[in-house]
């Protein structure tokens, strides 16, 4: 399982922030009042290293190149996933998966006629096992809020503009189910090998925010701002 | 109810202190030409999370996320991930009594003695 | 998490664990459902917005415990069946612009939320 390189650099910062000290203080505190144990964090940590989006990438890319592959993608996500080295449910320290991602992840499929996109409004979950970490945008209650009621302006703020015969399908993540976006392989990428294809398919883009594209192999910075007008107040 | 971020002081002193002095990671790498996007301890903060919302469950995702969200429009409307969770985080267990404040200023004083000792 | 759940799923997975214990689905896909308006009274993972709303189902995804449930660390509670349901954006906000009559949401409820519309 390739590991991000920005996940394994140490960072040659020359001075510790209290920030620094207040993530360990916390820490610390927390193991010695038994919340967790150290054992327990040292694992979870582990495990959050060795997470990024290649292997969801390289899912998408051998569903494009290959129809059997697809079809299983879209029938038993965890079966898919093994295909490109990640097991749901042993990976995980736990040995059943962890406590935020479960075991059930969902392929949706981008057709002529229909675009995905995924949120979570209760609390950004996130199929993390294959896809890695979430982008700060996708857990801001900005994107939360308004991407199930203006799905579409949001996405235009992405510089995705749909065209008006397609339909956009948001999916609300609140339960166990993880969703991972099969986006419509570009134009012109036919002949690409599954390598090749596998570099063009940003995070973002099985996200749902963005499309893959020929000449574009790192996804944009987003802009983070607070919500200007919320949906309605969660209730928990 | 406001619909703005309404910027307020932390009922917490400790974490005030951290909010309105801490130095932020952005601020960290132009510093230091670093590109790293997230901070070293980024990654175990995540790790901590997960940690409460498992086992014995002391703090469950979807109660911090929710508290985490009211924070981010009033007291810490003004930081950046993950600056915001890890105040967020801390602020909630303090809500809780999971940990106290008190302990927490002196286990900050004695971590920053012993990471600036290195 | 009791010891005896951790046995139940450890390298079986979760919700695979709960496989066969709800019976049988009282809704299959394409069934026309409405969001019931239950007090939730301490917690809850079915989203406001889809309260009162009637939509289709899309998907029969899988057999768990509720989190209504689950939260409490009430494991043993019974599973139900879980469903994804799709609502039209019409019918969830009324201010949604017709040009885009087909624009859907979907969202998974577990089965005690869904009643026949």
């Amino acid at each position: 399982m390739a590991e991000e390189h920005s996940h394994k650099a140490a960072p040659m910062v020359d001075e510790v922030s209290d920030y620094e000290v207040l993530e360990t203080a916390v820490r610390e505190l927390a193991i010695e009042k038994g919340l967790f144990s150290a054992e327990d964090h040292r694992r979870f940590a582990e495990y959050a290293h060795s997470l990024g989006p290649l292997p969801a990438a390289r899912l998408v890319a051998k569903a494009w190149k290959d129809p059997e592959f697809k079809k299983l993608a879209l029938e038993d996500g965890i079966k898919a996933s093994l295909e490109v080295g990640v097991d749901w449910i042993n990976d995980a320290p736990t040995g059943f998966g962890t406590p935020s991602d479960y075991t059930d992840l969902r392929v949706l499929e981008d057709t002529p006629q229909v675009k995905h996109v995924v949120v979570c409004t209760l609390c950004s979950c996130y199929p993390r096992p294959i896809l890695g970490h979430s982008p700060e945008w996708y857990r801001t209650p900005n994107y939360r809020r308004r991407l199930v009621r203006w799905p579409r302006q949001v996405l235009s703020e992405f510089g995705l503009q749909l065209p008006a015969d397609m339909d956009i399908r948001v999916e609300d993540s609140n339960q166990k189910c993880r969703f991972l976006v099969l986006p419509m392989q570009p134009e012109g990428t036919e002949d690409w090998s599954e390598e090749e294809l596998a570099q063009i398919v940003t995070r973002d883009c099985m996200i749902g925010v963005a499309l893959p594209h020929p000449d574009r192999k790192a996804d944009d910075p987003r802009p983070v701002h607070p919500a200007v007008h919320p949906v309605e107040h969660h209730d928990h | 109810m406001s619909t703005e971020s309404q910027q307020t002081p932390s009922s917490f002193t400790t974490l005030e202190r951290v909010r309105s002095e801490g130095r932020l990671w952005a601020d960290l790498c132009d510093q230091y030409g670093v590109e790293n996007p997230d901070p070293p301890w980024r990654l175990s903060l995540e790790a901590t999370c997960e940690a409460l919302n498992a086992g014995t469950c002391a703090l469950p995702t979807l109660e911090r996320r929710s508290e985490e969200d009211e924070l981010a429009t009033t007291v810490y409307a003004d930081l950046p991930f993950p600056e915001r969770q890890v105040l967020a985080l801390a602020h909630s267990m303090m809500e809780r009594g999971l940990i106290d404040e008190e302990q927490l200023a002196n286990r900050m004083n004695e971590v920053e003695k012993r990471l600036n000792s290195v | 998490m009791s010891m005896h759940h951790v046995e139940k799923i450890t390298g079986v997975g979760d919700p695979q664990c709960f496989e066969g214990e709800a019976g049988k689905p009282r809704f299959k896909e394409g069934d026309r459902v409405r969001i019931k308006d239950r007090p939730d009274i301490f917690y809850t993972r079915c989203q406001m917005f889809t309260r009162g709303a009637i939509g289709e189902v899309a998907v029969v995804t899988h057999e768990s415990v509720p989190p209504e449930d689950e939260a409490w660390e009430n494991e043993q509670a019974p599973a139900e069946w879980f469903y994804i349901v799709r609502f039209r954006m019409q019918d969830l906000w009324g201010d949604y612009p017709s040009t885009y009559p087909n624009d859907t949401l979907q969202t998974e409820f577990s089965e005690r939320w869904l009643e026949p519309a």
